[in-house]
């Protein structure tokens, strides 16, 4: 009896591993059937186990039977075997991560000339409650905005348009760099890695839609203009406005538009174009960027990984890191050089380090170079940050290299740019991720850290 | 007739160029423009602040909030902003508009910045901050009281966003 049972074991297998073979037509979504200890990842204990559910030699467990229908069907037991094999969902990854290139494969080569250290990852946008979905690539990676926007030339799956009574909401987003984004309102389905798709709203970029607001007068009108095809805002906040949108329609960013143009509206903050981890049923609290050290020099392309969550999972640990609670504008203290600014912030979609020093201490490449810092040599600096409220406080080391003699090799990646900031703040840009792992805890919500909104490194 | 013509057209022209310095000014304007701006911006005014050799007003809108530099011949010699959005810069620019915006559009855009320099021959605007926190300072060189430091006004006097 043992004896027929084991032949069975066996046939079952190979069976199973022939089936393999056939592309799975896993969703992206939901739990991953078998990952029955929830660490994004199934095992091959784990998914011995799934095929013992499947022989009926155990009883069926609801991690395996994520449809909860009594039983573990041979298509489940598929997913098993291809989540375990790598192929589940198309990555292999554990659920809660999103591979990251800088300048690499998932960076648009249409929009990325001559932008060097430049974060990218893709997203699934699906139209909201359906399985139909299209992988987008390009997405500038911003810790320095909240929301997901995306080109109109890129989307070829309908969303759902959001409205203010009768009218069409839209909404003009402003960089400080003078560019801005203009266009619609529409709730998309968007999956982040192997999570499950959240309904949100985000901005589909559309330079031609209704007419546009003052601020948005020069709006970007396509990828090649902005430097990417969609960005995504995974900054301390949950909405891009937040409370001054939801009490005020003179706010500036939300317009309600129709045939005879747009007014300004007020928003309520669930409307608004929102952080789409913050919606995430777990891994929800903040996310974690992990790139790798850049040598001096530099590199053609990193590849790294944004992993959501903070302390969720064995993968989003934030052991050994200090958290430094910022303001309501993601804000934290930077000394450096003797200048304290208040307005100190970490934005990987800054491409440099960018502070101001005298022109003794870093001379100006001058040129067409004009803004980023050219000493004769690499050197060394060191700058103190300090929590928003006082505390508490750590000293950051990074270089500045010379930009003219970095920009002229056929790298992309540098961990030593360095340029003017006009107001003597400090924006740590991508440069400060490399060889580092930045913790975003966001808004209001908790993990071994504390409470949101911090930086944690 | 065609010179008259032409006379006439200039004269208007001539007219609405200085009733729009006078209906807009604020860099270059007086006090009284301030005002001006508070209203245009539907904005209140928050703050006066007496600084060595200038005064700064502040003002603020729901989404923005803007300070007016006047220097004490009564002449605003620099605006800065902080806010969700940018102020209407062409309320706050006045006469120096046309020539900025004309300047804004040819600086070659860089990817992946988070500030902007915009200089003609009579005003000076950076931009600079990120979402939540767009901040701006605007001035005119030549309006600038002597022993007056703009790179002190930018380290620590440039309007704060409202909390």
């Amino acid at each position: 009896m043992l004896k027929r049972m084991k032949w069975l074991y066996r046939c079952a297998s190979l069976f199973l591993l022939v089936l393999i073979f056939v592309p799975a037509t896993v969703s992206g979504a939901g739990q991953i059937p078998g990952d029955c200890n929830n660490d994004g990842i199934v095992t091959i204990a784990e998914a011995q186990s799934a095929i013992n559910m499947f022989l009926g030699l155990t009883p069926v467990a609801s991690c395996v039977d994520v449809d909860r229908t009594g039983s573990v069907s041979i298509s489940t037991i598929q997913k098993v075997i291809s989540s375990f094999l790598g192929l589940g969902g198309g990555s292999g990854l554990p659920v809660n991560v999103l591979p990251v290139t800088v300048n690499g494969s998932l960076c648009s080569s249409a929009t990325s000339a001559g932008y060097f250290n430049k974060p990218c990852v893709s997203v699934t946008v699906c139209t909201p409650g359906t399985s139909t979905c299209q992988v987008i690539t390009d997405i500038l990676l911003d810790t320095g905005s909240y929301g997901l926007r995306i080109f109109k030339q890129a989307l070829n799956v309908p969303l759902t348009q959001m409205s203010v009574g009768a009218d069409e909401l839209a909404e003009c987003v402003e960089y400080a760099d003078g560019s801005s984004n203009w266009g619609p309102v529409q709730v998309a389905g968007v999956i982040l890695g192997n999570e499950p798709a959240v309904q949100v709203p985000i901005q589909v970029i559309d330079s031609s839609f209704g007419i546009r607001s003052r601020g948005c007068r020069h709006a970007d009108s396509s990828a090649a203009n902005a430097g990417f095809t969609g960005i995504l805002g995974v900054g301390p906040f949950a909405q891009d406005c937040g409370d001054t949108c939801a009490s005020s329609a003179s706010n500036g960013n939300y317009y309600a538009c129709n045939g005879t143009g747009c007014r300004g509206t007020a928003l309520p903050l669930a409307s608004q174009v929102t952080n789409p981890v913050t919606l995430l049923p777990t891994d929800n609290n903040g996310v974690l960027l992990q790139l790798g050290a850049v040598p001096l020099g530099g590199s053609p392309s990193l590849n790294g990984s944004l992993i959501l969550g903070i302390g969720t999972r064995s993968n989003n640990s934030p052991a050994g890191a200090t958290a430094y609670p910022t303001n309501s504008a993601a804000e934290f203290t930077t000394t450096f050089n003797g200048v304290t600014s208040g307005s100190s912030f970490i934005d990987s979609g800054s491409n440099g380090l960018f502070f101001s020093v005298p022109a003794s201490l870093l001379p100006d490449c001058g040129g067409s170079n004009s803004g980023f810092y050219c000493p004769a040599t690499t050197e060394l600096f060191s700058a103190a940050d300090t929590g928003a409220f006082g505390s508490p406080s750590g000293t950051v080391y990074f270089n500045v290299g010379n930009f003219n003699s970095l920009t002229s090799t056929s790298n992309n990646v540098f961990s030593e740019v360095g340029g003017n900031d006009v107001a003597g703040g400090f924006d740590w840009g991508l440069p400060f991720f490399f060889g580092r792992n930045v913790l975003v805890g966001f808004e209001g919500a908790n993990s071994i850290l504390g409470s949101g909104p911090y930086w944690a490194f | 007739m065609k010179l008259k013509h032409a006379i006439f057209y200039s004269l208007v022209l001539v007219m609405s160029l200085g009733s729009n310095r006078w209906a807009n000014a604020t860099l270059a304007g007086t006090a009284a423009t301030i005002d001006t701006d508070r209203q245009a911006l539907k904005a209140v005014h928050r703050a006066t602040t007496p600084h060595t050799g200038y005064t700064v007003q502040e003002i603020a809108s729901d989404a923005v909030a803007v300070r007016e530099y006047l220097s004490i011949s009564g002449v605003v010699f620099a605006v800065s902003w902080a806010g969700n959005v940018q102020p209407d810069l062409t309320q706050l620019f006045g006469s120096y508009w046309a020539e900025y915006s004309a300047a804004e559009q040819k600086v070659a855009r860089e990817f992946g910045h988070r500030r902007r320099h915009v200089a003609t021959n009579n005003i000076v605007v950076e931009t600079w901050g990120h979402m939540r926190n767009l901040r701006g300072l605007a001035y005119v060189p030549s309006l600038v009281p002597p022993g007056v430091s703009i790179g002190k006004i930018q380290q620590s006097e440039t309007a704060t966003r409202i909390p």
